[in-house]
Formats: structure tokens, sequence, C-alpha cells
């Protein structure tokens, strides 16, 4: 998507958004619309190389909408868009992508990936914090569920030292992975929605 | 980065992965280069390959006076707690300026706050951010933020309140890596800035020998001298009102099971070994680390602080307002354990202990923010300041307030 169609679909949501439910009455509906133009109205993103925000633990949307604010995590695509954001919209914007639905998860499966990606992931411990699930909790994100392409975007990140103000303990977790690895992860992760899943939360 | 890691990751990898692990994840064609662990989880066992225990979260938002539960909070009989400061996310360190002001820092959220003191109400402003965790001292008019990768000096700013600082980073050659590098700085009664290096990492022989030390400098970053070496990882200091001596704390390591080894409190001697890597308490040798003899010649701590409890912000009080019998004691913020199944700390402690370090007991001051029976939480005691009306500023990170404790008879 480009800009120009990005800017198009701000305007078109903010027709839809102009009545923000009361239970998010912090959130201005002109951030909510732009914040649907790359993530999704409903959270879930269609546009490669952008998270989805939808059924992220709260505490970490809340956390990282701070450090983007103040820029100490830099997202160049979102520089300046959060300034002047107050603590308590950055809460309501947390609360409101926590509470979306995660759309349904791609349903093409090459067994034999999908397999080498969860052995992957479970022997390099990813579920001690990201819990045995990726369900994430608190100030980890949740990685069942979101788009493939991203995951492995912010795993190459991490890899690559360009996560600039993101969790340090991440930082060193990939290092030395092929992509190859990281992308059998990714393949893995992105295909999980806690049905299926060996372990409930 | 990348060499330190090479450095140490044959190490991390059989600590933390263990070797059959590696052989697990390994692809037939191209296997992963060596990936050490983060440093936080190094020397963790297989025994704990299914824990679910890992560092807890902290809040970057704003928390009103009015929503931290300040009932819960028990202090011995006469002393009363109010919020004294709110709406700083992540204040940690406290440092009294001039005319009312002091001076917070931060990790995660890069800010120095300056808090304002008229008296009855405190304002506070942000002075600077964007930040790599930045701490502040205070010293002849000047306040020096120390951050991990910088050093900023605001010179005058009782009387300009927005001067542009001046970056005397180069003097200081600190050491690159993050981990366990942000630093708690404050100026000794010998005019000196005393800097702590933690060890990048749980457990590893570190990757130069920059790093598990305490230095001091002359105040434009001139004069290093390395005062301690072993240390793991002191976040917190203080000079005992009698003796003059520096007492500091340290976090011991993770992954060796809930009860070893303990956070200690030491006093410093001149040029003494610590320990780290190889051996804790002065007296457990590293399962992990391991080298004959390891804990010959190694200072011993004055009092064990509890195993994972992180104990933090460390202020000998020598008042007028508390009782006769809190003179001299050494008050300790602990935040709180995480890698632990059964929580510790979340309190104020006091160490009574003899001016040689002697007979220390360690009692209860400050409580109420951990519910045992839930091992639920809701505040983190992080660091302490007397006030000059003899008062205790505690620092709570979790919640981004300051707490005054007062005593009426």
């Amino acid at each position: 998507m480009s800009l120009l169609s990005a800017v198009r679909v701000v305007v078109l949501v903010g027709a839809v958004f102009a009545a923000a439910p009361t239970a998010y009455a912090q959130i201005s509906a002109q951030r909510l619309a732009l914040c649907a133009a790359c993530h999704g109205a409903d959270g879930n993103s269609q546009i490669k190389g952008i998270p989805s925000l939808a059924a992220q633990p709260k505490l970490f949307l809340e956390t990282q909408l701070v450090l983007i604010r103040e820029g100490v995590r830099d997202i160049p695509s979102m520089k300046g868009m959060l300034n002047g954001v107050s603590d308590a919209e950055v809460t309501a914007l947390a609360k409101y992508y926590a509470d979306k639905p995660l759309a349904p998860v791609p349903t093409d499966r090459d067994a034999e990936v999908f397999a080498r990606g969860g052995k992957l992931a479970e022997g390099m411990r990813c579920g001690i914090c990201h819990l045995p699930t990726y369900l994430g909790r608190e100030q980890i994100p949740r990685l069942a569920g979101q788009r493939e392409d991203y995951l492995l975007l912010s795993m190459q990140q991490f890899k690559n030292n360009q996560a600039i103000g993101r969790d340090s303990n991440m930082a060193a977790s990939v290092y030395g992975v092929s992509d190859q690895d990281l992308q059998d992860i990714s393949y893995y992760l992105a295909r999980l929605t806690p049905a299926t899943t060996a372990t409930g939360q | 980065m990348k060499n330190y890691l090479r450095a140490i990751s044959g190490l991390g990898l059989a600590l933390a992965f263990g070797m059959s692990a590696q052989a697990q994840t390994a692809a037939p064609a191209a296997a992963p280069a060596a990936a050490p662990p983060p440093a936080w989880k190094q020397g963790m066992p297989e025994s704990m390959a299914k824990s679910t225990l890992a560092p807890l979260p902290g809040k970057l938002v704003a928390t009103k006076a009015a929503d931290v539960p300040i009932d819960k909070i028990k202090l011995p009989p006469g002393f009363k707690v109010e919020v004294w400061a709110d709406s700083i996310p992540g204040g940690r360190a406290i440092t009294e300026g001039e005319n009312g002001k002091y001076y917070v820092g931060t990790r995660a959220l890069g800010r120095i706050y300056e808090i304002t003191d008229n008296g009855k109400e405190r304002t506070s402003r942000v002075l600077v951010d964007k930040l790599q965790q930045p701490t502040a001292a205070y010293k002849d008019g000047s306040l020096y933020v120390v951050a991990i990768d910088k050093v900023l000096r605001f010179d005058g700013i009782a009387k300009n309140p927005n001067p542009t600082p001046v970056d005397i980073t180069a003097n200081f050659k600190f050491p690159p890596l993050p981990h366990h590098n942000w630093k708690y700085v404050a100026f000794g009664p010998d005019g000196k800035l005393y800097v702590p290096f933690g060890a990048p990492c749980n457990i590893c022989v570190e990757p130069t020998t920059e790093y598990s030390q305490i230095r001091r400098y002359n105040p434009d970053g001139t004069g290093m001298e390395v005062l301690a070496t072993g240390v793991r990882n002191s976040v917190g200091f203080d000079w005992h009102p009698v003796t003059k001596e520096l007492w500091f704390s340290n976090h011991g390591r993770d992954w060796m099971g809930d009860d070893t080894p303990n956070d200690t409190m030491h006093r410093l001697k001149l040029k003494a070994n610590y320990g780290f890597p190889y051996c804790h308490e002065g007296k457990i040798p590293d399962p992990d680390v391991k080298k004959a003899n390891a804990c010959a010649g190694v200072e011993p701590p004055v009092a064990l602080m509890g195993p994972h409890a992180a104990t933090m912000g460390v202020k000998f009080y020598s008042g007028d307002m508390f009782p006769a019998e809190y003179k001299n004691v050494l008050f300790n913020a602990r935040k709180g354990s995480w890698n632990r199944t059964k929580k510790i700390g979340y309190d104020v402690v006091m160490v009574r202990a003899d001016a040689d370090g002697k007979n220390a007991k360690v009692e209860p001051f400050m409580t109420g923010f951990l519910n045992e029976a839930d091992q639920s939480w809701w505040g983190r005691p992080a660091y302490l300041h007397q006030m000059k009306d003899g008062s205790l500023l505690v620092s709570d990170e979790q919640n981004g307030v300051i707490y005054r404790v007062t005593y009426k008879k």
C-alpha cells in the first residue's frame, strides 16, 4: 500500500470511527484512524511488515507506545505521530487493541516447515518469556498469530542490532541464528492460534 | 558487541542451552552460528528449561497519587507515609540540588525529571530525555547526568533552569555493553564521583576487565581509580556516617535456585576482590564458571540481603527526626525478586551493624507492597534519600512516585 492510499484509508476510517466507544473515550477519532491506516481498523494488519496489534497484551502495547512517543524506540515511519499523546490516551489505545480479537491465522500449512519452526522455537526457549503458548504476557508480546513477515522482520532487527530502544533482554536471543531458521520460526508462530498450541495459558 | 558475543558465546551456550538442546535446534544443512542467550539468561541449567520466570514488567505511564494504595504500606509505630511526588514514571535514584530542586533518573524511559518542592507541594518537569538509562548527581551548583554512554554536566542549574549541557563523556571511558550498566552514581566525602560498572551478563567471565568494578573519578572524569573488582552488579551505596567507609549493595546471580546465592551488602576495602564470577557471598563457588580456590582472598559480605531480592538504594540514617535507635542504621530498598518461585523483597529493610560491619541484622522497615498469600505485588521500592528535616524519601519505580516517611512521637 502506498502512503497516498494509506492517507485515503485514514479519511475513510476516520468517518467510521467518528464515534469512539465510551470505554475508550480518551482516544481521539483521528488518532484511531491514523493507527488503523496501517495496523488495520480492527488491529489486524493487512500490510506487509506492519504488525497486528489485536490481542496483544495491553501492557506490551502501552510500553511500546510510550517508547515510540519518547523517541527511545525509533520507528522512522511513526516518527512524530505520537507527539503530545497523553499517558491516559496511550493506555486507552493499548486497551482498545488488546481487546480486539485476532483475525484467523493463515490456513496453508507446510507440515514439515511448521514442525521445524516449532522445534526451533522450543529449542531457543522462546516460551520461557513468551509462554509455551506464545500468547505473551504483560510487557512481553504475543507471537502466536502475528504476521509472518513482521515476525521475521522483527527478529532480523534484533539480530542485526537494529532494535534500538527495545528490550535488551531480547536483543541477544537471536544473534547468530540463520535467516532460514528465523523464517521457519516465523512461519510456525504466524500459524499458531490458542487452539493449535499444545499447552494452555 | 559482536566480538564480545563471540568471546562468551561458547561459554554461554554450554551454560544456558546445553549441548543437547543445541544439537536439537541445529538445522541439518545450515547450522546456526553460535547464538548466546540473552545476558540475563546465561547460566540457566537444563533443569530450569521449562521455567517461566522472567524479568517483571515495568510501567511507563504516569500514576496519580490518588491511585496509589498507600494504606497498604506498613511501617513501625510512630512512622507515617505520604505520596510526596507522583506522575514521574520509572523514577529511580533521587539526588538533591538547591532551592528545593530534586533530580530523578529513569531506565527505559530515558528521562531525568526535575522535581520542585515549594514546601507544600511538588511540581515536576522533564529536564532532559532520550538518554540511555540516565541517572544524576549534584555537586557545587552543577548537575551531572550519567547515562550508559554519556556524561552531561549542567552548570549553574540553580540559577539558569535550562543551561546548555557540557558533554564530558570522553573523559570517563565507559565500557559499551548496556546490560547491568545502568549506574548509581554519587559524590563521596572526598569530592570524587563514585561509579559502579556491572557485569554484562548473569554469569560469565567478563569480555574485558572494565566490568564488575567500582571506580571513582574526579568530577571532570580524570583521575580514574578502580576501587573494587569482582562486584557483579552494585546499584546502591552510601558512606558510613562515622567511619566514612563506603558500603554498597550487590545483586547475586540468577538461575542457581530459589535460595542461592543471596544478594549482599558490603564494605568497600580498597582494591579488594568481591568474588564475581567465581565466588558468591564470599564462600559459594560458582557451579558454572569454575576455578581452583574460587573463594580464596574474596572479601565476605557484611550482610546477606536475600536471594534474588534485588537490593537497591542504600542510605545510612543520620537525621534527627527518627528515634535515636535509628541513628547510623543502614536503610536498603529491595525492589523484589523475579528469579524465584516465591517472591521476596518489595520492601525497605534496615541493616543494624557495628561500625566495622560485624553483628549485622536485617529487619523489615517499610512493607506491604507484596501480598505473600497470593504472590501479587503493587509497588517496588528502589531508592532512598534523606531530606534536610530528617524525613526519608523512597522512590517506587513501578508506580513512578516518591513516598516521604516521617516520624512523630
